[in-house]
């Protein structure tokens, strides 16, 4: 088991640990904008993570590409998104 | 099993507990937790992607991060017309 190997296993877990923890956030949250906070964060960290260890497992193959613009799309989309909502939460709650 | 494919697993099991949360919570709830849970799928296909050894699956993890972007944001627009 190489470097590499070690590098893409640890971003891997890291990954999946970041999404558990916001799953484990959206159980707890009490309101939805409490929720949302973990639903937001779900966009940034973990989907870089994986990005990152596809990255380093193809080294600049078009699977590398496509990882990384998936990544950008879920944050980009996803922080339109969480955006949205938020105004949708902020209405209700007026 | 290789690790890619433990990992989409994993993420994948964390759409049980939005589940839970959209059928127990309010409407509010239950739409976050749906864009939790499609942020979720759409890693978890970027996992099965590169664990298949298969780079033209990359194309359905893109389309899935597009689509389930505007799915999620038509029921927003849907939510907010009922303030």
């Amino acid at each position: 088991m190489g470097a590499q190997d070690v590098a893409v296993d640890v971003l891997l877990v890291l990954s999946v640990a970041c999404a558990a923890v916001c799953v484990l956030g959206l159980l707890a949250g009490r309101a939805a904008i409490d929720r949302l906070h973990y639903a937001g964060a779900a966009t940034g960290v973990p989907p870089a993570l994986i990005a990152a260890a596809v990255v380093v497992k193809e080294r600049g193959s078009s699977a590398g590409i496509n990882a990384v613009v998936v990544a950008l799309l879920v944050l980009i989309l996803g922080a339109a998104l969480t955006h949205a909502t938020a105004r949708l939460a902020r209405g209700r709650r007026e | 099993m290789n690790a890619w494919l433990g990992t989409a697993a994993a993420l994948l099991a964390g759409v049980v507990p939005c589940g839970w949360v959209a059928l127990r919570g309010t409407r509010l709830d239950a739409l976050v937790a749906l864009e939790l849970a499609t942020t979720l799928a759409t890693l978890a296909l970027v996992a099965l992607a590169e664990g298949f050894h298969r780079s033209s699956y990359f194309v359905v993890a893109v389309v899935a991060g597009a689509l389930g972007f505007v799915g999620n944001l038509v029921f927003v627009r849907f939510m907010e017309s009922e303030l």
